[in-house]
């Protein structure tokens, strides 16, 4: 029987297939499977989905959790509407 | 096992090389990248790929790299485009300065234009055009995803042989005057020939060699907004603050521009940036206050005294070569520098003659690159 799809990214469309294949391909690390895959990458900037990659990564390579650190959320956290910054910060 | 080369660092220079060196038939290349593949400044660029550039040395060798990429991309499905780059001139004196650039190109066979209003509406047709006072399109420039083509150069190497090993090298190995291998995290790796490809950090493995490289790491900040459908083709640069906006594959917009800085090697972020570089593309993209800003980060420049790479043999010590010192430009200049360090490593000549005025020697004697248009 072919394996259940499965969805780890819902933003993305991303399926633990694409994350086994990414895995083949040498890709071990939260950075590149991000990069890779785009899992993470969402509107929704990964909130859902990279505690679940974290939990899946971590019994497929068999490495505690917390040695896959989430990858670096980049500032802002939240999507900002550009006009914030209009005015703000100026130093010449 | 001894290998007959190792490149230090995984960025577009190193896995350019290795493909390289692979395609030309070596058969045992090690990459060592401390990190993962991308993470030192080829992640955080803008992936601008352009020859419209006033040197010959950048001319020359970057028309080659637009031969290759368009190759590569055939090859291999790295998405790549030649969607232009576009010069916008809001003052007199600016449109001045894009005529000077401008006759530089064409003397040199790269055919940019000035475009009307109204063609620069077709290609963008999300700028207000109205204090638009000339515009100059280089037809021939473009952009590529840099995640796409690193991980596509990567694998393609990976398939012909090339060793991917993600260890820090703490020390290039020199006996007798030669360069013979490098100590990693993992071990000791010896090597016929050594490739110095680390980016802003090559200053730091070079050092205890007596090598000094001019390069310096200066900050560079982007900031990406959400995405959207078509909103213009080209990359686009305001030439009165210097900024650039380029819209990428999936759509986010992402914007630079230079702020006032120090060369740091942790460079911190900075609402100054922000603020600037939503300032100046508001006016020229009126509805940007309204879009979303999704992530912000800075990386960095590798810049050497004449914004040139330095290039090739580092000459005081012998099967030693090096690839930095880009200024701005290593993104787009990957694929020729991975070839010209191919060639060198095999044959001991680089494969274009420009690239020989751009190794270290030229420092020490004084034979600086003359370059007039540093944008971005
Ligand atoms: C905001 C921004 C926008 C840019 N836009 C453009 C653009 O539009 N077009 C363009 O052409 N260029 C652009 N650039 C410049 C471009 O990003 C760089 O010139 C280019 O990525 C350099 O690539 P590299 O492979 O030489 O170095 P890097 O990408 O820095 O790679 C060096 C690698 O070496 C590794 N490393 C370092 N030391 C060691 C060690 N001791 N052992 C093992 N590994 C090590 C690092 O981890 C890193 O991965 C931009 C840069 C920035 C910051
Ligand atoms: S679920 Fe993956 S980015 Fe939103």
């Amino acid at each position: 029987m072919a394996p259940l799809r499965s969805l780890v990214c819902f933003c993305e469309g991303v399926t633990t297939e694409d994350v086994d294949r990414a895995l083949e391909e040498g890709f071990r690390d939260l950075e590149s499977l991000k990069r890779r895959l785009r899992v993470g990458m969402g509107p929704c900037q990964g909130r859902y989905c990279i505690p679940m990659l974290i939990s899946y990564l971590s019994r497929r390579l068999g490495v505690p959790p917390e040695r896959l650190a989430p990858p670096r959320v980049r500032p802002p956290l939240e999507p900002v509407p550009a006009r914030l910054f209009l005015g703000v910060g100026d130093e010449g | 096992m001894r290998a007959e080369v190792v490149v230090v660092g995984g960025g577009i220079t190193g896995v350019a090389v290795a493909y390289f060196l692979a395609e030309r038939g070596f058969e045992r290349v090690v990459v060592f990248e401390r990190s993962y593949l991308g993470s030192g400044s080829t992640f955080k660029c803008a992936g601008g790929i352009r020859a419209s550039f006033t040197s010959r040395e950048h001319i020359v060798l970057m028309k080659r790299s637009i031969e290759l990429w368009g190759e590569l991309s055939r090859r291999l499905g790295i998405k790549y485009a030649r969607s232009g780059y576009l010069w916008l001139a809001s003052r007199e004196e600016d449109l001045e300065r894009l005529k000077r650039y401008s006759s530089i190109h064409n003397q040199f066979g790269v055919s940019t234009r000035f475009v009307e209003p109204g063609e620069v509406e077709e290609m963008a047709p999300a700028l207000d055009t109205s204090r638009l006072v000339g515009a100059l399109y280089d037809p021939l420039a473009g952009k590529a995803s840099p995640f796409d083509a690193v991980h596509k150069l990567y694998l393609a190497s990976r398939e012909m042989g090339v060793e991917y090993r993600f260890e820090e090298v703490g020390k290039i190995l020199v006996e007798g005057g030669a360069a013979r291998g490098v100590a990693s995290s993992g071990g000791i790796t010896e090597a016929e020939s050594v490739v110095v490809a680390a980016g802003v950090w090559s200053r730091q493995l070079l050092e205890p060699l007596g090598v000094s490289l001019p390069v310096e790491p200066e900050p560079h900040h982007a900031a990406l907004t959400e995405e959207y459908g078509r909103l213009f083709d080209p990359l686009i640069i305001d030439l009165e603050s210097g900024a650039y906006a380029v819209q990428t594959f999936h759509g986010h917009v992402l914007m630079g521009v230079e702020i006032p800085e120090q060369p740091s090697w942790e460079p911190g972020e900075r609402l100054a940036f922000l603020s600037k570089v939503v300032r100046v593309w508001s006016k020229w993209l009126p509805w940007l206050p309204s879009a979303n800003i999704l992530r912000y980060w800075v990386g960095h420049y590798e810049v050497t005294p004449d914004h040139h790479p330095v290039l090739g043999p580092v000459g005081s010590i012998e099967n030693l070569f090096v690839a930095t010192g880009f200024s701005g430009h290593g993104f787009m200049m990957g694929p020729v520098v991975g070839e010209e360090l191919a060639s060198w490593v095999a044959s001991g000549a680089p494969r274009t003659e420009e690239a020989a005025h751009l190794t270290l020697r030229r420092f020490e004697e004084g034979r600086l690159i003359k370059e007039l248009a540093v944008i971005g």
